[in-house]
């Protein structure tokens, strides 16, 4: 556990989104704001992932894959909801395919980070308490 | 019999005459009803009633319904006779047998407990690979399932499996107000929100023939316009990241942040969600958004000199996701994806609110990821120009518009624009002020058949490059 401390590797699933969530974890990786610097990074494998960062309402279709990717990820691990619909408070929650937000659909967050879509730095500053 | 032969012709002629399709869709009258943009600007409608929920498709004399009429089946049962390719586009094996969404009046259902996978059409022989990529990534994207089959390096064939992103939108609206609506609207889809707030906002005051003051219409002309420059700054920077040219990814992400920053402090929100709604922009605000276009057209200018002189950059997106032109009229391509075949068609040039202004369409041919990149670059540069213009015009501290529709508005109108990623359009149908059915046919939705087209014959290792290019939103297609 110690060896993590200062690294935090998530790897990314986008269950529903609207695609702006997407878009502001792209700008914590862009030199504007570079998250790299704390020890956060975006892993492309669950198995090399510390937690996993999910966004959107969690649709049907995606609910499976969703699972998968989760079983993937190597305990001690994390599981975060990024935005609105993933934490359970979004627009969309009640929408026919939606399974309303990563809590019902998976299981209850380590962490919620609530915005529609979050700014950036307050996602920054969740991440690297 | 006489009406479905009637019915393949209106279309075909349309077509011919240089409309521009709208939509297709049914609802729960059994009636299907299509749209169509003509050139002058006027819409128009054309009904068939599905007999014992049949309908003739006209999917092989106008293939770009293809989806339209795939997803009709799926959402209403209504069977397309003649279709090619009936396979399920939305549904999954998930779902039950006679739950049909739009349809009926049901909430959810019980998800059968099987992979929603869709049976996938591959090529087979000898020396051929099926590949599978999806439906989550490797990086930040949305998610979508891409059946690709190969032979060596070489792309042969690209199933496009979306819709995994599929809420329910359509169906989430029904029964909503208009004021209820706007917020759902507004979320359709991260990157055309502004678009998607305008047709909605449009749809309804062409119902209860609302005069829209000038005011409000610059300003409409300034968030169309302020959201296009920064969707196209997000695609542009995206393209070089597709060939390893960090520094213009980074530069061009860089841009786009601060532009963002600017626009939450002007408009109250980073992607201008709800921003319709807002009041009109203040006289500092004015200011303040004069100040942030003038230091964005110089980091433009630094960032388009770094673009322009690297040959290499340039050379690698040639003849590369080419898309000819003959196919980006058969599939209905719209936007920059269109107009990079050298289809000069905008429709930003047929919408009233555009009517002071001369559209400039750039002069492009290629079809390929160059001519992509060479549209959006010229039309952010246009933007500009646009956004100038509205600023101008908005001379006084206008009033807050707070209009609001009679609670009683009945009727149907379509809403369309042209959003960052091509033809965008709403069909409203509401019956004393409660939303009865709404579709939303979006750029992405036309342009995702054309893209699957235009990676067949291309390296397997292209298509992050080609992707990119079309920069497609997987949100406002799934719904």
């Amino acid at each position: 556990m110690d060896l993590q401390r200062k690294s935090f590797q998530l790897r990314h699933v986008d269950a529903g989104s609207c695609n702006a969530c997407e878009q502001e974890l792209t700008a914590l990786l862009s030199k504007e704001l570079d998250m790299q610097r704390y020890g956060i990074d975006m892993v492309a494998s669950p198995r090399h992932a510390d937690g996993l960062v999910v966004t959107g309402p969690v649709t049907d279709t995606m609910k499976t894959a969703l699972e998968k990717v989760w079983e993937s990820v190597p305990r001690p691990r994390k599981l975060i909801a990024l935005g609105d619909c993933a934490v359970g408070c979004g627009v969309f929650q009640a929408a026919y395919a939606s399974h309303g937000g990563v809590g019902a659909a998976l299981e209850t967050p380590d962490l919620e980070i609530r915005g529609c879509p979050p700014d950036p730095k307050k996602i920054l500053k969740k991440l690297n308490p | 019999m006489v009406e479905n032969e009637r019915w393949i012709r209106v279309h075909v002629e349309r077509k011919r005459a240089g409309e521009q399709l709208l939509s297709l869709t049914g609802d729960r009258e059994r009636r299907i009803r299509s749209h169509w943009l003509l050139p002058d600007g006027r819409i128009e409608a054309e009904s068939l009633i599905c007999e014992e929920g049949r309908f003739p498709s006209l999917s092989v004399s106008l293939p770009e319904v293809a989806w339209d009429e795939r997803e009709i089946h799926d959402m209403f049962g209504y069977v397309p006779e003649g279709h090619p390719d009936l396979r399920p586009l939305v549904r999954t094996p998930r779902w039950p047998d006679s739950f049909y969404p739009l349809k009926e009046r049901v909430a959810a259902p019980q998800w059968l407990d099987v992979e929603p996978d869709n049976p996938a059409k591959v090529v087979e022989g000898e020396g051929m690979t099926v590949m599978k990529v999806g439906p989550t990534h490797a990086g930040i994207i949305e998610s979508g399932h891409f059946v690709f089959s190969i032979m060596g390096e070489n792309i042969l064939h690209l199933d496009a499996h979306l819709f995994q992103n599929h809420r329910g939108v359509e169906k989430t609206l029904e029964g909503l107000t208009v004021t209820d609506a706007r917020p759902f609207v507004s979320r359709i889809c991260g990157a055309d929100t502004v678009s998607h707030q305008y047709n909605f906002v449009s749809a309804v005051e062409q119902l209860t023939g609302r005069e829209v003051p000038e005011a409000v219409a610059w300003q409409r002309v300034l968030l169309l316009e302020s959201e296009r420059i920064l969707s196209h700054l997000n695609d542009l920077a995206q393209i070089p990241a597709g060939v390893g040219f960090t520094v213009a990814h980074q530069r061009g992400l860089a841009m786009k942040e601060v532009w963002q920053q600017e626009l939450a402090a002007v408009f109250g929100h980073r992607f201008l969600f709800d921003a319709m709604n807002q009041g009109q922009i203040t006289m500092s605000g004015k200011e303040r958004f004069l100040t942030a276009l003038s230091s964005l057209e110089r980091e433009w200018g630094k960032w388009r000199k770094l673009v322009d002189r690297q040959r290499g950059f340039h050379d690698r997106m040639r003849g590369v996701g080419v898309v000819r032109r003959e196919d980006a009229d058969q599939l209905g391509a719209v936007g920059v994806a269109l107009r990079a075949t050298g289809i000069r068609l905008d429709v930003r040039a047929q919408m009233p609110l555009y009517r002071h202004v001369q559209i400039a369409i750039p002069h492009v041919s290629g079809g390929d990821v160059e001519a992509r990149f060479q549209v959006r670059l010229q039309e952010v540069e246009n933007s500009f120009r646009l956004l100038r213009t509205a600023l101008e015009q908005l001379r006084k501290d206008a009033t807050r518009d707070d209009w609001q529709p009679p609670v009683d508005v009945t009727g149907e109108a379509v809403g369309y624009s042209e959003s960052p990623h091509g033809l965008n359009a709403h069909v409203l149908q509401i019956k004393n002020g409660r939303i009865e059915r709404y579709h939303v046919r979006s750029g992405a939705y036309r342009n995702w058949p054309v893209l699957a087209l235009a990676v067949a014959g291309n390296a397997v290792a292209d298509f992050p490059l080609i992707n990119k290019s079309f920069e497609l939103c997987y949100s406002c297609a799934d719904r």
